[in-house]
């Protein structure tokens, strides 16, 4: 425990370096492009547009306000999938910096994640903007957002520590993650509803972990109402499990490193 | 001032070197994974073992050896970027690591905001930056590029960016790893004094060189590391004496890499001569005889350079000289242009006297020799093999010698 408060205090010790990373990250990202940061909103949007498109003009899904049905399960997807995409090579990505200099390292994946929900949390507002266009009542259910956001974060950053830990030894890891959640995203209730589902798929469900995330944020925002009590929890024990065990490997194996990076 | 500002307690690191090629440290976790896709046969060895040091703040500690003897594992290990297998490392202070320049900038980012960048992975904080801002710019020379992406930089823009950027921060702790190799002559010269001004404040340098010259020079100490242990440590004089006698002693000295020859070939070319004339020994005294290595401005300096002569009727020429650390020439007198009074035995001692020192705060080179009357002929000549210092006393001028001269105002 003494040690993990000292990787948090290390942390906290360079938060200028973290911050200073997560805005390199952001300011590098558009760079050079004409329309700049307006990227991080049009490109979700053009996303979303395809798939509202496919899914409900050409394949008809009998979903109410589908857009809306839609981007609640996408943002919270890309919350997660973006993110843990991104962050699995942070450490192979700065290993110039490792070898050559003291730094601690658990900053380059959190870096990662925190520029990734920068954008997220602009998909979010324009969620909000979707809701008042489609005239989606806000309720007080929304104040839960923040909390299953937040929920998001810890999620992703446990899985991009692990994912970053492994992909310094095995660098296959970073393809084989994207591979992964390309197959995930259709398991994953985002473009249709769990109820689309013949009923002797639905068990499938509930070994996917992304499940419990989509639901978790869409029954605020979507249904207006409490997301099922028992989602919920799965959630939020998914998140601090993830995390938990995402910092401790993590904090575990990032002095050897510098061993395994060439 | 007898503070520590690295311990190094029994410090060892040991590697595991793959067949198929890089350094690895052998952990049991990744172990087991990595079982899972090689199961090459792994060599270990220990790259340093039970090294332990006590630099003391203020000091400036050379580290030398051979290819592969470990000295820049051993910075590494004390920057935290290598763990210890065993041992602990205990640093009081900033450090400024200057092993690879450059390491935390980011291409794609222009000057101004790299070193912002790199400034706070020094944790330094973003007001001292700015206020120091113009001052690392100035001293980089590169004033007019300082915002396009360094990427567009030339590697000699890029190294005195970065390294003008770290020393700027007045770090307690200096790691040093053959970086003069930094942009040009005037650059280094420039860089080199920077470095050593960090001294007379307080600041630690820990050097780590294949210049023999340079660590004798300027270290108070020096560590002889021979393949990752402990050979020597002591005085500069003698390290380098341990070292050659290490290097020549190695049964495998024959295939000593070209590096380490060019080593052995560069203090040899500190001293020449046909020795019919013999400078035995050179000294630092007071007024009073005692010796002395620091002085100040304006004190009596005297060097006392003993000889023992073979010649039989001829005089020779005596001639020493004085050198900026950087080997630039600031004075180089002899006793052709100036008669060296007294009685010329086999056997003696010529003293070079200066009454009043008009050299300012900093690390000073003297060469002795011996000539034949014609210049042409040496007979011992030591070229910059021995250093003096002198101490600041908060002078309002600068530079590295006084010259004779006064100021006259009148009013138009």
């Amino acid at each position: 425990m003494k040690g993990i408060g000292r990787e948090l205090q290390e942390l906290f010790r360079y938060r200028e370096f973290l911050l200073n990373l997560v805005s390199n990250e952001l300011k590098l990202r558009y760079r050079n492009s004409a329309l700049g940061f307006l990227w991080a909103i049009l490109n979700p949007l053009f996303y979303l547009l395809i798939l509202a498109v496919v899914f409900s003009k050409i394949i008809k899904f009998e979903i109410e306000h589908y857009t809306i049905f839609l981007l609640s399960g996408l943002t919270s997807w890309m919350m997660i999938q973006q993110t843990v995409t991104i962050a699995t090579a942070s450490i192979v990505n700065n290993q110039g910096m490792i070898k050559r200099i003291y730094v601690p390292k658990m900053a380059f994946p959190l870096s990662n994640v925190l520029a990734r929900y920068i954008d997220h949390l602009i998909l979010t507002l324009i969620l909000f903007v979707f809701m008042i266009l489609y005239h989606i009542r806000f309720t007080w259910y929304l104040l839960l957002v923040p909390l299953i956001l937040l929920m998001h974060f810890f999620f992703s950053l446990g899985l991009s520590l692990v994912a970053a830990v492994v992909n310094i030894k095995i660098r296959d890891i970073q393809h084989i993650v994207a591979i992964i959640f390309q197959a995930l995203f259709y398991v994953t209730p985002i473009i249709y509803s769990t109820e689309a589902l013949p009923e002797k798929y639905r068990p499938f469900f509930i070994l996917n972990p992304f499940y419990y995330f989509v639901e978790s944020f869409r029954f605020p925002v979507y249904y207006s109402s409490f997301p099922p009590i028992k989602i919920f929890l799965v959630a939020l024990f998914l998140a601090m499990f993830s995390f938990a065990a995402g910092f401790y490997i993590f904090y575990k194996k990032e002095k050897y490193f510098v061993f395994y990076l060439s | 001032m007898k503070e520590t500002a690295i311990r190094v307690s029994s410090v060892g690191i040991r590697f595991s070197l793959n067949l198929n090629g890089g350094a690895r440290l052998k952990s049991d976790g990744f172990k087991a994974l990595g079982a899972l896709f090689s199961r090459q046969k792994k060599r270990e060895f220990w790259a340093l073992r039970n090294i332990k040091l006590d630099i003391k703040k203020g000091e400036i500690f050379g580290v030398i050896g051979g290819n592969g003897a470990g000295k820049s594992t051993l910075l590494k290990i004390i920057a935290g970027i290598y763990p210890a297998t065993e041992g602990e490392i205990e640093v009081r202070g900033n450090i400024a690591p200057l092993i690879e320049l450059g390491a935390s900038f980011n291409p794609e980012l222009t000057g101004t905001e790299n070193i912002f960048f790199a400034g706070s992975l020094y944790r330094i904080p973003r007001k001292v930056i700015r206020e120091n801002f113009d001052r690392i710019v100035d001293f980089s020379e590169l004033r007019n590029f300082i915002n396009s992406p360094v990427k567009n930089y030339s590697s000699g823009m890029f190294l005195r960016l970065a390294f003008s950027m770290v020393i700027f921060f007045k770090p307690d702790i200096v790691l040093i790893d053959e970086v003069f190799s930094v942009g040009d002559e005037v650059f280094q010269q420039k860089s080199f004094e920077k470095i050593l001004s960090f001294r007379t404040e307080g600041a630690t340098i820990l050097l780590v060189s294949h210049d023999l010259n340079l660590i004798s020079q300027i270290c108070g100490r020096v560590l002889v590391l021979n393949r990752g242990v402990e050979s020597f440590l002591g005085p500069p004089e003698e390290a380098v004496k341990h070292y050659h006698h290490v290097i020549t002693s190695r049964e495998d000295a024959a295939i000593a890499t070209g590096a380490e020859g060019q080593q052995a070939a560069s203090i040899d070319s500190r001293r020449w001569g046909n020795r019919q004339v013999e400078i035995t020994s050179v000294r630092f005294v007071d007024e009073s005889g005692n010796a002395k290595h620091d002085f100040q401005t304006g004190d009596y300096f005297e060097a006392q350079i003993s000889y023992l002569s073979r010649l039989k009727d001829r005089r020779p020429v005596f001639g020493v000289a004085i050198s900026t650390v950087y080997k630039l020439l600031i004075y180089g007198p002899n006793t052709l242009e100036k008669e060296l009074k007294g009685e010329f035995k086999e056997k003696g001692l010529v003293r070079f006297i200066i009454p009043k020192l008009p050299l300012f705060e900093g690390d000073y080179l003297f060469s002795a020799a011996a000539y034949d009357s014609s210049l042409s002929q040496a007979y011992d000549h030591h070229e910059m093999m021995y250093h003096f210092r002198v101490l600041g006393y908060g002078a309002r001028e600068f530079g590295c010698v006084r010259i004779d001269s006064r100021w006259e105002i009148e009013s138009a």
